[in-house]
Parts: structure tokens; sequence; C-alpha cells
């Protein structure tokens, strides 16, 4: 896109993370990065992306507050601020700036002096000031209307107004939020994330996604025993996690039949860990199917019986791939304060029964042992009960809400 | 497979009559009732045609008919409105043992603002406790609510004779009646129930969603509002009202009522059809407490929650329901079960089958042995 001459209002500048350490991959990074924005903004109409050199800059001419909010979900983005471009001349940077100041006080009670400061940064060396000198020129000119509101403080400030000075361009901000850190969806790998319905599940999705893993997801449904509402409670909860990756595919795998058979022929207690046995079972396959390296789960040491850390070797060892499981050392008030603070937990908490609670044992086995596991599948015709769980999945693609 | 509908309490499939009347107001004629060019001037007469035919099912005159966005909406209107609107009587409000919570979390919220609110008690045979209910009425009761026909096991609630109590012992009252699930099974008239204010529900009685109505009898003030606007409604109920859905509640109640007798006639046989079905099944129980309508027919089924057997009726065409469609989620023991002594367990494993007009004897019998099936299927993979 061609850079206007004129002032631009309406910027978003988003700045790069960890990617910058990648190396030789950088390109890669930053192109799956523009591709993820691009997808993110998508709904909003009258956006335009370009690449500037370690950051990004979203020109929103209609929703400018609206895209910076939807912005600070795209993993990747280290910081974000909203911004106004101009020619990079001295006059043309300090009216901007008074003007990013006048906003960014008229924001704020009136309660004695804010420390504040000026801020440049110069990529572009052979601007005719240098930093600091472009520092007191600015703020010589922005300072004098807001004196009684303004002290300088070079050292802790808590009103920084950053000047950005580039080869064709300028940027003025007077606000720097998070973004969400992490590495773009999609350059690390992929993984099939087992979904239950309950709160940790889609928070260790998140996490996996923030990490660079683009995420599908596998859920169980034992139906008739368990209603249709609960899929429709699995589609919500993707739809809430889709806010976090551009693509978001949901497989719904017949479990009914792995449940009557393990019901039949497995001792009671054994019952759960032999259907969790299953589930990696299929979501191996899944991920096959998907390309994915590794699977992910919202399992945590010790949260319920099936998760001791003998269950957990159990269930894990019927994995044909890595398990991931970013939950492992967190208790459950961390994940549901995650929970909350990334969207799933409204979701999470409606009251849906999941197939776990289908002939759930009154005493689930708590140190569960590989030979006892695989002395009740000997029963069971496994490559049988996988295999038509796999040709009965069902696929939804969840569009983001 | 024709599905068999069995979840008439939860909604109604719109009657082809109703949709008629109804569509020119979705149409051409899509005028503001508020507006005075001809386009709105009719759409305000078909309100005044719809507020006749109201007030004539329910025995109200037009003036009475204060028309709302469905029975939720009227049920508030009338308790927060009723009691606010008579503080200078008192604080005092008893509600009925099982009211929806349409009924009830109003009354409830009516604490916050200073009143006192009590439960009327059923007896263990399921039966209105009218003793009980006397002894709680007082001169500053402002309020009593009282539903006519229980939504989750059928209960006909013996109005007219709380209706006698109330102006004996709470004179100051007004008496309130969710007729939500009575609506078109019995008839609904304020003077034969004794009472001053009824609500109905468009959807119940196979009409539109999202429509209902508060009738007040005549010579009663209206409640007072608690939504505020332009003042249509004459101040009771502003908002833009829906014409179209008015128009429908209209012909939907006067259907209703026209068909009572052949309604109740029809639900019998297809009760009494499925009631031998449920009798002859090992294990299961028919929810009759006292007087109940056979709009209705609760069961408490053996074995797996009822929810399971709703599924599997469900893979075999037959839609029931479990609690009640409005709060299926709720988990606790409702009162009405708790009342006929079932515990949270129990009250987990009752099935819920309601009719329409339009349900026959054979879907009635069909739904019988699809539960026999089903019965049967869970008992074998139980091993």
């Amino acid at each position: 896109m061609t850079v206007s001459s004129g002032v631009e209002a309406d910027l978003i500048v988003a700045r790069y993370g960890e990617i910058w350490l990648k190396g030789k991959n950088r390109h890669e990074f930053e192109r799956k990065l523009l591709d993820n924005v691009r997808a993110a903004l998508r709904p909003f109409s009258g956006v335009e992306v370009r690449r500037d050199y370690g950051q990004l800059v979203v020109h929103a001419s209609r929703r400018p507050a609206a895209v910076a909010q939807r912005l600070e979900d795209v993993f990747g983005i280290a910081s974000l601020s909203p911004a106004r471009g101009v020619e990079p001349r001295a006059e043309a940077i300090a009216s901007a700036a008074a003007q990013a100041l006048d906003e960014a006080l008229a924001n704020r009670p009136d309660d004695g002096p804010i420390p504040f400061r000026v801020e440049v940064r110069r990529s572009d060396k052979t601007f005719p000031m240098t930093s600091m000198e472009l520092e007191i020129f600015v703020a010589e000119r922005v300072m004098p209307p807001h004196a009684s509101r303004l002290k300088v403080d070079l050292t802790r400030p808590e009103l920084t107004l950053g000047v950005n000075v580039r080869l064709d361009r300028a940027y003025v901000f007077a606000e720097r939020r998070p973004g969400a850190g992490g590495l773009p969806v999609g350059t690390i790998g992929r993984a099939v994330c087992l979904l239950s319905g309950g709160i940790d599940s889609p928070v260790a999705a998140w996490m996996a996604m923030k990490r660079g893993c683009s995420v599908a997801f596998l859920s169980f449904h034992s139906y008739p025993y368990i209603g249709e509402s609960s899929k429709r409670k699995l589609t919500n909860l993707v739809r809430a996690l889709a806010r976090y990756q551009p693509r978001n595919r949901l497989y719904f795998a017949p479990f009914t039949a792995v449940q009557e058979a393990i019901r039949d022929t497995a001792p009671e207690p054994y019952r759960t860990v032999l259907y969790r046995r299953m589930m990696q079972r299929i979501a191996t396959r899944v991920a096959r199917r998907e390309k994915a390296g590794v699977l992910v789960t919202g399992e945590s040491l010790g949260q319920v019986a099936s998760q001791t850390m003998e269950n957990l070797t159990c269930i894990g060892a019927a994995s044909g791939l890595p398990v991931l499981r970013p939950l492992i050392c967190f208790d459950k008030t961390e994940t549901i304060e995650r929970a909350r603070a990334i969207g799933t937990y409204d979701v999470s908490i409606q009251p849906e029964p999941d197939c776990c609670t289908v002939f759930q044992p009154a005493r689930p086995v708590i140190r569960g042992s590989l030979e006892r596991c695989e002395e009740a599948e000997a029963r069971l015709d496994v490559e049988a009960l996988v295999e038509d769980a796999v040709a009965g999945l069902e696929v939804v693609d969840v569009e983001a809400g | 497979m024709q599905p068999i509908y069995l979840d008439n309490a939860a909604t109604t499939r719109l009657a082809p009559e109703v949709r008629a009347e109804m569509e020119p107001w979705l149409d051409a004629e899509f005028g503001n009732p508020s507006s005075r060019h001809p386009l709105g001037v009719r759409a305000a007469e078909a309100l005044d045609r719809a507020r006749e035919r109201v007030g004539r099912a329910l025995g109200a005159r037009p003036a009475g008919v204060i028309f709302t966005a469905g029975g939720t909406e009227a049920n508030n209107l009338a308790v927060l409105g009723f009691a606010r609107g008579r503080r200078r009587h008192g604080r005092h409000v008893v509600v009925g043992p099982t009211e929806h919570p349409s009924v009830l979390e109003p009354a409830l919220a009516l604490r916050e603002e200073g009143f006192e609110v009590e439960r009327a008690r059923l007896d263990e045979t399921g039966r209105l406790d009218l003793d009980d209910l006397e002894r709680r009425l007082r001169p500053d009761t402002v309020v009593v609510a009282q539903m006519l026909v229980n939504n989750e096991i059928g209960t006909l609630y013996p109005v007219a004779a709380v209706a006698r109590i109330v102006r004996r012992a709470a004179p100051n009252a007004v008496l309130h009646v969710d007729a939500v699930q009575g609506a078109g099974k019995e008839v609904i008239s304020l003077a034969e129930l004794g009472a001053d204010s009824v609500a109905v529900s468009a959807h119940k009685i196979h009409g539109p969603k999202g429509t209902g109505a508060l009738a007040v009898r005549d010579g009663l003030a209206p409640p007072k509002p608690v939504i505020f606007g332009g003042g249509q409604e004459r101040g009771v109920r502003s908002g833009t009202e829906n014409v179209a859905g008015i128009v429908g509640l209209g012909v939907a109640l006067e259907l209703a009522d026209a068909r009572v007798d052949a309604t109740v006639a029809s639900m019998s046989a297809a009760h009494a059809e499925l009631a031998r079905a449920v009798e002859s099944l090992p294990g299961a129980r028919l929810l009759t407490p006292g007087d109940t309508v056979p709009a209705i027919c609760a069961v408490l089924l053996p074995g797996p929650p009822a929810e399971v057997y709703l599924h599997h009726l469900e893979t075999r065409g037959v839609m029931t329901s479990v609690g009640s469609a409005c709060h299926a989620k709720d988990l606790a023991v409702s009162p009405a079960l708790a009342a006929i002594g079932l515990g949270e367990r129990e009250a987990r494993q009752v099935l819920r089958f309601s009719f329409s007009r339009d349900t026959t004897v054979e879907e009635a019998r069909a739904a019988g042995e699809a539960l026999h099936e089903v019965a049967r299927a869970l008992e074998a993979r139980a091993g």
C-alpha cells in the first residue's frame, strides 16, 4: 500500500515479540503473524495492514478501538499502541504529539501533576536531530498548554509520549498496551486437543496456541446417553477459542460403543482409565489425519482420580504421540482464573454432562497398572472399536464469533 | 419417521389459523399502532380486536387486557406491579408452593424493597394445604399468587377455594393466577376463578412465542409499570406493540377457549393410553398427586436418569422433557416433586410427556411402545 503524506489518525502499531530471536526463521514467522492478523481482522471493514520492519501497522478507519482490542488476542504481538502516523519532520511530529497528549489527558482525572516524559526512538539515523534533541523539542511544544497537569520525570513516568521515527514515516502514541505475547499460531506446528467440555482442556488448548501451535479439537460423544446439546456446548467452547487462532476444526468421535464394550468386559474401577486410553488412540488417528505432531490435554496432577501419576502413565502409554499437558502443575484456582481471562469459563460451567459420566464407576481405580489395563483390553477388539470411531467422526468448522 | 412431539408444556406448534391471521401484520400491514396515518390506524384497530378477543376469553373487559412479551413478563408485571402499587396496605406477599420462576423470582426480588415474602405449602399428598395458606394470610398481605396448573406434573390447583380464603383473610390482597399451563385445558375466567388477574402465554396454546397478556378484572386499577417508555398499553407496558404476535395471541386464545371440551376429551384418551403403558412397565410409576390435568403425564422411571430415556426416546422420534424446558438445567428438587416424596436422585428420574389438542391416541400408544422398548434396551445393556 502507499503511505499518504498527511496525518493518519487511526493507526495501531503492533510490535513483535520473541520472533526477532528466531534468526533465520524470521520471515516465516512474520508472514504467519501477518496472515493471522489479517484473519483476525477479516470481520472489520476498512482495515489495511502493512509490515514495517519489526512491527505491523494497522490502519483502521472505521472502528480503531475495536480493532486494537481484537489485536490484543493475536499471539506473537508483544505490545500495541493506538498511534498517529506523520511525515518524519519535527514540526509534524510535534503537532501530532500535541493531539495525542490532549486525548490522553482528556481521559484522566485532574488530581495533581502526572509524571511525564517524551521517549523517542529513531530507526532512521539520518534524521537531523538526535533522539534527545527531538524529545526536548517535542516536550517544549506540547507541555505548555498542560503545564499544571504534567511534571517531567524521565525515570518513572506514568504517561509516556512515544515517538518512533522511521525512514518515511514517524509514529506518535501515548499508550503502550501489552499484547497477547507468545508466538504466532502455526509457527511451531499442529496439535490435537482432547476437549471434554470442562474448564481445563480449553485453557490447555489456549496455552498450546500461545506457544505457536495451531490446534484442532476432538471431543467424544456418547449418544444417546448424552444429548445433542452437549455438542452445542463444545461448539461454543471452540467458538470462544476461535478468537486466538484463525482456523478452528472440531471433531466429534462417537464413543458409545467403546463405553459399552468397556462396561461389559472390564473391571468396573478401570472404566475411566480405559475410556481415556481409547480416547488417546482415537486422538492419535485424528492427529494423523490433521498432520498434527502432538496431543494436548487439560490433565493436571492429582486433580481427579484418573489424573494420579500412575493413571496418567497408563493413559499416556496408549498414545502414539507425545502428549502436552500445559496444566500439569496448575492448581484448579489458577486454571479457573486463566479460563475467566480467556473467555472460556462461562461456557465451561454450563451444566452439560460429558461422556465420562456414562457408566461412571462408583470407585475408580486410583493407582492403575498398565498390566491390568492391557489385560482388560485383551478382551476388547481395540482396533475395530478405534476404526469404527474414526469412521464415524463428525467434523465441524467453527467460525469465530 | 414422523416425530411424535410430546413436549407441549414447553411449547406448541403454531396453529395454521393463527399463522394465517398473523401474516398480513408481518407483511404489508407493518404500521406502528401509534402512527396517525391509515397504516398505523389499521394496526391499532388490529390491537383493539385482539384485546376484545383476549378479554372475552379471560372474562376481562378489553381495557383490562395488557399485552406483554410473554407469560414471564405478565407474571413479573402482576407480582411487582401490584405489590408496589399497594404498599399503603402493607408489604406482605404470599406465593404458591410450586410457582414458576417468573412468579417466584420477582416475589423474592421484592424482599430488597422491604417486602416479606412467604411460600404456601403442599400437604403430603401433593395437594395445596389450604389451612396453612389461611394461617399465612394477613390484613397487610398485598399480593397472593397461585398458579392454576403446575407445569411439571400437571396438578390442577383449587384457585376458587384459594380466592375465598384470600377475600376472607387478606382483604387487601390482589390474587394473581398464572394460567400459562391452564389455558386451553381449563376455562379461564376471572369471575369463575375469583381472581384479580391472570397471565397467559400465546406459545403454549399454538400461538407465537414472545407474546402474552395480563388480564385484570374490571374495577381493579392496573399494576404499576415495570417497563417505562412511550406509554403504550395505557402506560402500563411501554414499547411498540408486537402487532402480529398480539393478533396471533387473540386467535390462539379464542381457539383454545372454544376447544377446551374437545381438548380435554382427546387429551384424556391419550393420557389413559400412555398411563396403561406406564402401569405395565416394571418399576415405573405415574405421578398424579391430587387433581391433575390430562395434558401432562409425569412418570418416575427405573434405572438411569430420565435424560438417558429422553435421548433414547428421541432416537425413536419421541420428544419428551426432563424437569421443565424453561429450567431443565436447575438440578435442585422442585417443590412439586419434593412434596410427593421424591429425593434428588428420584427427581432426576422423572420424565414428562405433555400433550396438545392435536395429540392422537395412536401417538400416545406409539410413545408407550417406544418407552417399553427403551426400558428393555437399557435393562439389557445394564446387564
